[in-house]
């Protein structure tokens, strides 16, 4: 008996759809978003970092020291931000 | 007239001036805008809930297609313990989404392009995350701000640099859909301005420029929602399931 072409039919749609979706996998848009991500993570790390040690600066009255310590720890701070996304994103 | 691009984001008051003690509460277009858009996603997934058709119309597809989208970005980044956190999620991204998109209808004013909208939306989540973590792990919580196999000596630096950037997470959060809406919003309020001012004879390019910056920023506009719904679901997802 020959096969039913309503299956023959049903199987080829199935294989469409099943490819379809893989190509939208492909093309997530949440890697364009993590793109977007990338350029403020390290910005607002360095920020912080900064806002953080002018507070500290003015509790402690210790000028201009703190400031400089945090803003270099808010750049390391940023940079492992951006490594840890970019890690996210090759996932 | 349009001479001054930044003239669109400002804020003035509609109706009687309100105060309560030194502050200004008074009904601005910003709260304009926003209740439109919070009116116009009551209505919209209002008349697609109502009659649930096996043929869906419309509206009813319109509502169906957001709910799984968001539905699946959820499953997706947080996995299925964030299920019970599904409607704040999803009405974070139909605020944002409806803000950013009705932005970009002419004349009207764009309430994400101010850092304070987004800045107390990002830090509500910011917040939320914080308790929900603190909640779900108690003090074993800290130990996001303490990876696993590093050397003693270290250890004072990395806890620093591990609080700053989680301190970092709603600036970064808030400053991304500003700076994009705001930038957006301005240059195609530049390149208008180019038409005007270059007349008949020299104005078709930048008119072709503002006719493509449209396109970018609808898409700009969605793009920006779906970023803050999606960190947020990554934070919660950092939240529910510790592990680095």
């Amino acid at each position: 008996m020959s096969k039913d072409p309503f299956k023959t039919r049903l199987e080829i749609a199935k294989k469409k759809v099943s490819r379809r979706n893989l190509e939208d996998k492909k093309r997530n848009p949440s890697s364009i978003g993590t793109a977007f991500k990338l350029s403020t993570e390290l910005v607002s790390a360095v920020a912080v970092g900064t806002i953080i040690g002018f507070i500290l600066d003015k509790t402690f009255g210790t000028k201009p020291w703190l400031i400089l310590i945090f803003f270099f720890v808010g750049v390391i701070a940023g940079i492992t931000n951006v490594v840890k996304s970019a890690k996210n994103m090759q996932k | 007239m349009a001479a001054n691009p930044m003239t669109q984001f400002e804020v003035y008051r509609i109706g009687p001036e309100i105060k309560i003690g030194t502050f200004d509460i008074s009904f601005t277009n910003a709260s304009l805008f926003m209740a439109i858009s919070s009116l116009a996603i009551l209505i919209i997934f209002n008349l697609g809930s109502k009659k649930n058709s096996i043929l869906p119309n419309k509206i009813q597809l319109l509502a169906e297609l957001s709910y799984s989208f968001v539905s699946k970005m959820i499953s997706d980044t947080a996995g299925s313990k964030a299920k019970p956190y599904f409607s704040f999620i999803f009405s974070l991204f139909m605020f944002v989404l409806f803000c950013n998109m009705f932005g970009m209808i002419p004349y009207t004013f764009t309430v994400t392009s101010h850092i304070i909208v987004t800045f107390v939306l990002a830090s509500f989540i910011f917040i939320g995350v914080t308790v929900i973590g603190f909640i779900k792990h108690g003090f074993g919580y800290l130990k996001l701000f303490v990876p696993s196999g590093v050397p003693v000596i270290l250890l004072p630096l990395i806890v620093v640099i591990e609080i700053i950037s989680y301190l970092s997470r709603p600036i970064s959060l808030s400053v991304r859909l500003f700076a994009n809406m705001m930038a957006g919003h301005t240059m195609m309020k530049v390149f208008g301005g180019f038409v005007i001012s270059l007349g008949i004879v020299g104005g078709w390019l930048p008119l072709s420029f503002s006719v493509a910056l449209t396109g970018l920023e609808i898409l700009v506009a969605f793009l920006q929602a779906y970023v803050f719904a999606i960190l947020t679901c990554i934070y919660l997802n950092d939240a529910l399931n510790l592990h680095h």
